[in-house]
């Protein structure tokens, strides 16, 4: 069951704030503005957690915490003063009346965040409860960098995707497009003018609205120092510059844990079919292995028992290929899946070459393989 | 009196930078207060009372323009979704409380005790706030690419009887 949070504000400024930031996690936040009705939905509600401003009108914080006290319902309820008066008078006060903490306007939706932690336990809303987007949905990318060429060079690398690539040449501009767009990741260069990938990451960090927007930073492959540094400070990864898009593909999907298993499998009665496509490459390797496991399980559960491995698009049975497919054959042994390799006849004697392909089953179609395995 | 005002110009100015640094991600630059540029959605104002050891009033003036960006980066939400009528109102609203709650709470730690009132917003053209004799005025500025903010402080002189 959800943890109950109930903020208790007059500044429905505030109240927004306080949501956006508690939003990516398993919680319901309930919302008063003022004392009299902040009381009435925490009892109705028992919530496990209140926030409460200090200065309301109607009934200040001060009274509201009084009266939670003394009630024998709520008098355990753990209350976290939120105030724009640091006064030490003040915090004396509140202090007296038994709050688990408080905070002082102005504040960072983080340090909201850390302080709720730390009174309940807080956990990434349910992945699974939100739709997971796939590679083929467009994906919105900011690139940050005073070189407008790398900018290009990943909108061109990434010009077969229905992803759209845009643009910033400073940091300041990189805030305001992610204030104004749905930004869904962004790659900040690491040589940007005084540190503002930094900036930029702990200016992201702070507002409610991108304070989960990942970022990876872009960095010259043999900085090795500036990489280490940058992900120390919790960028979610690293692209390397002279840019690979293929590079920068796997990593999208990855950072943003984009369904792509449908471009490399297909489930239809009772067989599994796993198809490697003609630009294999290091990534596209990385995604199968990913998603292989799941896929031989899915079809088991499902009842069936085979495996198709189709190799008719690769251009050669390259050593990586070999591997993969190894790898799949070996993971289907596991299960008690029967299995069959289609590729051209070049293919198969290329595989023919390796010692562990000597006992799979080849075939010109996916017809062939079919029967086959009958 | 004369240290209250310096003190008070001084912290409002900190106040106005850490309150846009923290709950904006905005750096703002002081320069010498002048007039508002014209906006022509019009301006606002956002001001706090504090009353007791020092009584006075704390205001923050901006374009409506300048007004929507801020709400903007306050939530965390597109220019575009910013409601003209409440949010933009309470946003300035809340900032203002947040710059006069830090003044407050330095200059009670300084032995001048006071309580602030709820923040109220007006909006219109060319708004000035007015005061009586007794009271001491200081205007800061602030500049933030291009758009501007002024913060006033009129802060009553402890001669005298009434603001």
């Amino acid at each position: 069951m959800s943890i109950k949070i109930l903020t208790v504000d007059d500044s429905k400024t505030i109240r927004l704030i306080v949501a956006k930031a508690l939003k990516p996690f398993d919680c319901k936040v309930l919302e008063a503005d003022n004392g009299v009705v902040g009381l009435a939905v925490a009892s109705r509600e028992k919530p496990d957690l209140i926030l409460l401003d200090y200065t309301m009108p109607v009934m200040d914080g001060f009274e509201v915490l009084a009266r939670l006290r003394s009630d024998g319902d709520l008098r355990g309820t753990p209350v976290i003063m939120l105030t724009a008066e640091a006064a030490r008078e003040t915090v004396v006060k509140i202090a007296k009346q038994g709050v688990r903490d408080y905070l002082i306007k102005p504040f960072k939706a983080e340090m909201l965040v850390e302080r709720v932690g730390r009174v309940v336990d807080l956990r990434a809303r349910n992945a699974a409860t939100e739709k997971r987007k796939r590679f083929d949905d467009p994906i919105s990318i900011l690139v940050v960098d005073d070189k407008p060429a790398i900018a290009e060079q990943i909108r061109a690398g990434l010009a077969d995707t229905p992803w759209q690539v845009s643009s910033a040449d400073q940091p300041g501009h990189a805030l305001d497009i992610c204030m104004e767009k749905e930004v869904d990741l962004v790659l900040a260069s690491l040589s940007l003018p005084n540190e503002g990938a930094y900036t930029l990451f702990q200016n992201l960090r702070g507002c409610a609205g991108t304070a989960s927007l990942p970022v990876l930073a872009m960095s010259v492959r043999t900085a090795a120092a500036e990489q280490a540094r940058a992900q120390q400070a919790g960028f979610a990864g690293i692209v390397t510059k002279p840019i690979d898009a293929d590079d920068v593909r796997a990593r999208v999907c990855r950072t943003l844990n984009l369904e792509t298993s449908y471009k490399y499998f297909q489930q239809r009665d009772g067989i599994l079919a796993l198809i490697l496509p003609k630009d294999f490459n290091a990534g596209v390797a990385q995604e199968v292995t990913t998603h292989l496991e799941p896929q031989l399980a899915g079809i088991v559960d499902a009842g069936g028992n085979k495996l198709i491995i189709d190799l008719g698009s690769v251009e050669a049975a390259s050593l990586p290929v070999i591997e993969l497919a190894i790898f799949a054959v070996r993971a289907a042994a596991k299960l008690s899946l029967r299995f069959a390799v289609v590729c051209s006849d070049a293919i198969k004697e290329q595989c023919r070459s390796y010692e562990d392909t000597q006992s799979w089953l080849f075939a010109g179609s996916f017809e062939q393989a079919l029967a086959l395995l009958k | 009196m004369a240290w209250q005002i310096e003190k008070i110009e001084q912290l409002t100015g900190e106040a106005v930078e850490e309150v846009f640094r923290s709950m904006l991600s905005m750096e703002v630059q002081a320069e010498a207060p002048a007039p508002l540029p014209d906006d022509p959605a019009g301006q606002m104002i956002g001001s706090v009372g504090f009353i007791g050891g020092t009584t006075g009033i704390l205001c923050l003036f901006a374009g409506v323009g300048f007004a929507r960006l801020l709400t903007s980066r306050m939530l965390g939400i597109p220019l575009s979704e910013v409601d003209e009528g409440d949010m933009l109102n309470d946003a300035v609203g809340e900032l203002s409380n947040m710059v006069a709650g830090h003044v407050k709470s330095r200059l009670c730690d300084g032995d001048a005790s006071c309580t602030l009132t709820i923040p109220s917003v007006v909006r219109g053209q060319q708004l000035r706030v007015e005061g009586p004799a007794q009271v001491t005025r200081r205007v800061l500025g602030f500049r933030h690419g291009q758009d501007h903010l002024l913060a006033e402080v009129l802060i009553k002189d402890s001669s005298a009887k009434k603001l």
